[in-house]
């Protein structure tokens, strides 16, 4: 009886969306502001019919407001060999709410999914935006894939991009009652309805989301935008059987599934890496030295084939081709390491610049990471290393994956780690020139800069490159017009505290500009930041400053004789919980020494302070572009 | 425009055997794997060795026409930043809608290097490592990357294309990122086809040597001798692209072909092809894709009635079928010179690339009784058009002509926001072809248009007494200046918005007021006007006031950093920025250090940097113009106007100090 009740429920349901009516009129007034584009409603349902059968359905009315929400009603939809499309189709309705059009999965157009810089990915995508020049308009569209597994569900995210609001937003999971999940909410106001019937449902939803403005210096987006994840505890994923509950069993499954078997070598290149390393006891220094011999034999191509991209190529493929993506290399190093009995991990990590996010401590599943790097547990000394780059030092991560979760995929089992963090008092670019002025508005002089901590890659792209390639870098990099660098001396100290030095000869016409009788130049030659964040009004997110680091300049100039300053000389000096800043100047004699010191310290901060980073980065930028001019005596 | 063009009329009045040409594949030299640097370029990463193209006219298995095209390649690899060389990526596109995508096999690849023995070893290209991508419906690729690529090695590898489109030559390009040691082409033409033949870019063949090969070409019955161009050039340094050039395709060193002339195997009769442009007229008029279209009366009569009704002035009717047709459609972002699927169903679609857009519009101008032409033109990256003769795969976009009176407009309706008269800065660029159904075909420059980008800031401030700077900020984007500014306002939801955005960009100033006019009057100057507050100035000592003139759009850094180039600089129209500032300052400060005024000027009238400084009183009017009057610059030219940017810098150094007077 309350089977056919629940049914008649849903049919009725289904009968009111279809009446629902789409006049754009009808959007309440306070989804608009800062709006593109409004989500009138969106329904996503997954459901788990068998371990290699999941249903993902999902409809969508997607009101446009104007040009820019194209792109937000275009619609993408995925699909590969364990990804099948079952149906797409949709109509457009005008502003009023009448339909103009219809249209069907003929219409999509089917490219491949390649990122541009990937030799072969596996999974293609079809796409279709319909062409309507008046705005607004509604696209309605439903679609199902089946997706022959149940590992990897797809996450709710009501809303992720900005300039989009959303009226009202549903998601359901369905299974069978035997058929266990875990669920992450994140910042989800209600709870989950969980209904037990034959069948069991949980429902989420969520109504009059306002439309999010970008804010510069806001966490990583998933950290303030509602979200469901979702993770089974009985799966199957390309054909391969599977159960976890924690990141101790993943992590041992895909050891077992997917790395296990992979890491045979041919005994003679066995027998190379042992002879490589047979005078060496150290096994850190071992292991530096196979890292080393990877790095110069390996480069790294993007392939994803197979088992959702999860799984790498074997390490005697690598050994013969010299290529392969993280993964391979990462698998391939750790066949060489395990040549001489050095133990090591796979270790799954998201990599982004931007933000360090890392695997969530509560909450383990397939769907996180994107990136894998090679962990050497040493005792007492963990060490850390990507495989993907020619250059990087042994034991160094850099900006890509530091201070993060990271999964170890071990015989034992999967364990979370954390990277290693730079911490801002060791991501130094300093800098000391002693520069000459001469009658003629010239500066010529040297300039010696160090780069340490996660400043160290910052001079990389003028390695390996001929001496005039390395020349017309630096014209860009500094901003000093008519830059000629007539001697230039670059290392990097690759060991455990990584260390590049530049040493520059310089000379440069034009630097101070002579009008009546006076001097104008350019205080801080080297350095300068122009660079303001906006200012925002009524700021939603907390301040989050993903790296902090430290400039430290010092500069002597030799100024022809005779002159006095001006202005009042530069005397700045802040000192907030997020940065620190000072710059003075002075004259003695004809010696002008000019300081400054740079500090931004990561971490996240109340809102409130962030008319402060405005300001702070304001009175840098004033003090970065203060002229000095000089009246003759 | 540096650009040497040659046609080679080839009688070859000698005949000898034609061999093949290609070196073999497999072998490498001791001195090859040995090599350190290339001595000719030892900035080098990679250097191609040797590189080797066959192009052939033949029948395919069914008997109909192929281009049969084979390329053999062999690299050097100095260090890791070569080992792009060896990722290949090769097209086969679908030649036309019925999926009869180009062919492409017989890859063969190989690596050969020296081990730590110093023996050399060579890995071969496995066959399963060749990944096929189907891209999109028109284009597919073979993808693979060389296997034991190591610094030092050498790579080989060679494939063969079987193309539907028969009279295609690919073109050959000499010349790339990396330089060579020695290119050649190979080319079979049976007789029964004439190809013009043009070399683009600065450098000379160095092998230039026809031949004719008896008997080579046989189809349906008949046959001919063929003749064998072959194409040679030693030493051909790198390509090195610059800031602000037009597409590189128009300096490479390349050499291209175009079917000028066939023979219809069936009857034996001679058909020209693109001999000259009245021929190109004459097939325009009926193809499908382009005259028919413009043909069609029917498509706009009636719709044409009410977007006309009422006008009697033909500038105004053309103006309000532009805007009809810019709101009529959505531009797919394709290129192109044909409607491919007509106008009807485009109109239906509302959607088009820039062909069904204009030729649209052309169709509709006439329509409303207007005298209406197309503009045949090659946008900014893909080069410049062969002046020589026609070579109608050299355009890739159409525009609208309107001719009113003794004036005419160019028009574009792929983009809703451009003003009547202005086209977009991808079509600037050399010379258009206009086309109309009447009338013979004929150039048109593209490069000298009367279109500008201008802006022009009114800034009148009062000295406050805390220091604050309070007053009116006026400025008007004029030209194209104005399509780009409205397009970056139409980035936001509303003009609201735009200022909330502004504001928060500028922590010094204050909005306190802010007003926009003509943001939907396309062909007026856009209005901005801001009142303004500008926090403190003051030094905070001594009553003194140091305050830069220059404050909006200040240059810090040239743009031009190199000390000569090869290329011209091409902005594609001149540009002009004015401001002028009138300060009132309070009766008890004076001006302690006036501005210098400035003239400067680039040779031939090219542009120029003016300061001017008037003062009255506690008023005085600073202005300054930057002017660059030309669309391109010479790399002859290019270092005066590297040397105007730096005394443009230079003089906005400058600071004024205002002083209280005790």
């Amino acid at each position: 009886m309350r089977l056919i009740l629940t049914f008649c429920l849903l049919g009725i349901t289904i009968a009111a969306n279809a009446q629902q009516n789409y006049d754009a009129s009808l959007i309440p007034k306070d989804l608009l502001p800062y709006a593109s584009a409004v989500i009138r409603n969106r329904e996503e349902t997954v459901e788990v019919k068998d371990l290699d059968n999941t249903i993902y359905h999902i409809k969508e009315a997607i009101t446009v407001l104007n040009k820019n929400g194209d792109d937000i009603a275009h619609i993408v939809v995925e699909h590969d060999k364990s990804t099948v499309i079952k149906f797409i189709k949709g109509a457009v309705y005008n502003e009023y709410g009448k339909q103009t059009g219809k249209f069907s999965e003929s219409d999509f157009d089917d490219v491949s999914a390649a990122d541009g810089f990937s030799l072969f990915v596996d999974y293609r995508i079809k796409h279709y935006l319909p062409s309507i020049t008046v705005y607004p308009y509604t696209i309605v569209y439903e679609y199902e894939q089946r997706l022959k597994q149940s590992l990897a569900f797809p996450q709710w995210q009501p809303v992720n991009e900005f300039g989009v609001s959303v009226e009202n937003s549903s998601f359901t999971f369905i299974c069978d009652p035997s058929f266990n999940i875990r669920y992450k909410e994140t910042n989800i106001p209600g709870k989950a309805i969980i209904e037990n019937g034959k069948q069991k449902t949980y429902t989420w939803k969520i109504a009059n989301l306002k439309a999010v403005k970008s804010e510069p210096f806001s966490p990583f987006y998933k950290n303030y935008m509602p979200s469901v994840q979702i993770a089974p505890e009985k799966f199957t994923y390309y054909g391969i059987n599977g159960s976890f509950t924690n990141w101790n069993d993943l992590g041992k499954w895909e050891y077992e599934k997917l790395l296990s078997g992979r890491r045979g070598l041919s005994p003679e290149t066995v027998e190379h890496v042992k002879q490589l390393t047979q005078d060496i006891t150290d096994p850190k220094l071992k292991a530096k030295k196979i890292y080393e011999y990877m790095q110069g034999k390996t480069h790294y191509i993007s392939v994803q084939v197979g088992i959702g991209g999860n799984q790498p190529f074997l390490a005697s493929d690598v050994d013969q081709q010299n290529y392969g993506d993280c993964k391979a290399l990462v698998n391939y190093t750790q066949a060489l390491l395990k040549a001489v009995d050095i133990d090591s991990y796979y270790c799954v990590v998201e990599a982004n610049n931007d933000y360090k996010v890392g695997l969530l401590n509560d909450f383990a599943s397939m769907e996180q990471g994107n990136h894998i790097i090679l962990c050497l547990p040493f005792k007492n000394d963990t060490t850390w290393a990507d495989c993907t780059s020619e250059t990087i030092p042994f034991g160094f991560l850099g900006r890509f994956t530091d201070d993060r979760n990271v999964l170890a995929c071990t015989p034992e089992g999967g364990k979370l780690m954390h990277t290693p963090k730079y911490i801002y008092q060791n991501n130094i670019e300093s800098r000391k020139a002693d520069f000459v002025i001469n009658d003629a508005g010239e500066l010529s002089g040297n300039m010696n800069s160090t780069f340490k901590g996660a400043d160290y890659e910052d001079r990389d792209e003028l390695f390996n490159e001929p001496k005039t390639e390395q020349l017309k870098m630096l014209q860009k990099i500094y901003p000093i017009n008519n830059l000629e660098v007539q001697n230039l001396d670059i290392k990097q100290d690759k060991g455990p505290n990584p260390v590049t030095t530049e040493n520059i000869k310089l000379f440069a016409r034009d630097y101070a500009s002579l009008t009546d009788g006076k001097y104008y130049f350019m205080l801080n030659p080297a350095d300068r930041k122009s660079w303001v964040p906006h200012q925002v009004r009524n700021r939603q997110n907390s301040v989050y400053i993903n790296r902090g680091y430290t400039d430290d300049d010092e500069v002597t100039y030799t100024i022809p004789a005779g002159y006095h300053l001006e202005k009042t000389p530069l005397n700045v000096t802040i000192d907030k919980p997020f940065g620190k800043f000072t710059a003075t100047m002075d004259l003695k004699g004809n010696k002008l020494n000019y300081k400054r010191k740079f500090q931004l310290i990561d971490g996240t901060f109340d809102k409130e302070i962030y008319q402060d980073l405005v300001d702070f980065y304001q009175t840098v930028v004033d003090a970065d572009s203060y002229t000095v001019s000089l009246v003759k005596n | 425009m540096k650009k040497t063009l040659l046609l080679l009329v080839f009688c070859a009045s000698f005949i000898k055997p034609a061999s093949a040409q290609d070196f073999p594949f497999g072998t490498v030299s001791d001195d090859e794997l040995s090599m350190k640097k290339y001595s000719g370029d030892t900035s080098a990463h990679a250097v191609v060795l040797r590189e080797f193209g066959k192009a052939r006219i033949d029948v395919g298995s069914d008997n109909n026409l192929r281009m049969w095209y084979e390329y053999h390649v062999k690299i050097k690899i100095f260090d890791a930043k070569g080992f792009d060389e060896g990722t290949v990526k090769l097209l086969a596109v679908n030649t036309d809608d019925g999926n009869r995508y180009e062919t492409i096999d017989d890859i063969k690849g190989v690596t050969y290097y020296k081990d730590d023995d110093g023996l050399s070893r060579k890995v071969e290209l496995e066959n399963k490592k060749i990944y096929p991508v189907k891209e999109n419906k028109n284009r597919s690729y073979y993808n693979f990357a060389l296997p034991g690529l190591r610094n030092g090695c050498v790579i080989e590898y060679s494939y063969r294309k079987e193309s539907y489109r028969w009279s295609d030559i690919p073109p050959w390009y000499f010349q790339r990122q990396i330089p060579k040691i020695f290119s050649e082409y190979e080319v079979h033409i049976p007789a029964y086809y004439d190809f013009n033949v043009s070399l683009k870019g600065a450098l000379k063949l160095t092998k230039n040597n026809p031949t004719i090969e008896n008997k080579c070409f046989t189809a349906g019955g008949n046959s001919c001798d063929c003749s064998v161009l072959d194409f040679g050039m030693n030493n051909i340094p790198a390509f090195v692209e610059e800031d602000y050039m037009t597409s590189r395709y128009n300096f490479l060193s390349a050499i291209n072909f175009e079917l000028s002339q066939y023979t219809d195997l069936s009857n034996g009769v001679k058909n020209k092809v693109t001999t000259e442009w009245k021929d190109i007229d004459y097939q325009l008029k009926d193809d499908f894709a382009f005259g028919s279209q413009l043909k069609k009366k029917s498509l706009f009569k009636d719709r044409i009635i009410p977007v006309i009704a009422g006008k009697t002035e033909p500038l105004d009717k053309a103006k309000a079928v532009y805007t009809y047709i810019q709101h009529l459609f959505k531009w797919n972002e394709y290129y192109g010179i044909e409607s491919r699927d007509g106008l009807s169903k485009a109109i239906d679609a509302h959607e088009g690339s820039c062909a069904d857009i204009n030729l649209a519009l052309v169709n509709a101008l006439t329509a409303a009784g207007l005298n209406a032409e197309t503009v045949l033109l090659s946008t900014r990256e893909n080069g410049t058009v062969n002046p020589l003769y026609p070579v109608i795969s050299d355009f890739d976009y159409v525009i609208a002509k309107v001719n009113i009176g003794d004036k005419n407009y160019l028009l574009d309706a792929t983009d809703a926001l451009l003003p009547f008269g202005t086209i977009p800065l991808r079509c600037l660029n050399d010379k258009g072809r206009v086309f109309s159904l009447d009338k013979p075909s004929y150039w048109m420059d593209l490069q000298n248009l009367p279109q500008r980008e201008k802006n022009t800031y009114a800034l009148d401030f009062t000295l406050q007494d805390d220091g604050k700077l309070k007053g009116t900020l006026i400025h008007y984007s004029i030209g194209y200046d104005a399509y780009t500014k409205r397009k970056a306002i139409k980035k936001f939801n509303t003009f609201d918005e735009y200022v909330d955005d502004l504001a928060g960009k500028m922590s010094k100033i204050k909005i306190l007021k802010s007003e926009i006019t003509n943001l939907d009057s396309l062909d007026l100057p856009l209005g901005e006007k801001y009142e303004v507050e500008i926090a403190s100035h003051n030094t905070a000592n001594s009553g003194k006031i140091a305050f830069s003139p220059f404050f909006i759009d200040k240059i810090n850094t040239n743009p031009f950093k190199l000390a000569e180039r090869s290329y011209p600089v091409d902005w594609g129209m001149p540009s002009i920025d004015m401001f002028v500032l009138t300060m009132h300052l309070p009766a008890n400060y004076t001006v302690e250090t006036p501005p210098q005024t400035t003239s400067i000027a680039l040779p031939n009238d090219g542009g120029k940097f003016v300061v001017n400084y008037q003062a009255e009183g506690n008023i005085f009017t600073f202005s300054h113009l930057i002017q660059f009057s030309k669309s391109v610059y010479s790399s002859e030219e290019y270092p005066y106007l590297k040397e105007l940017y730096n005394k443009i810098i230079s003089s906005e150094k400058a600071e004024m100090i205002f002083t209280k007077n005790k």
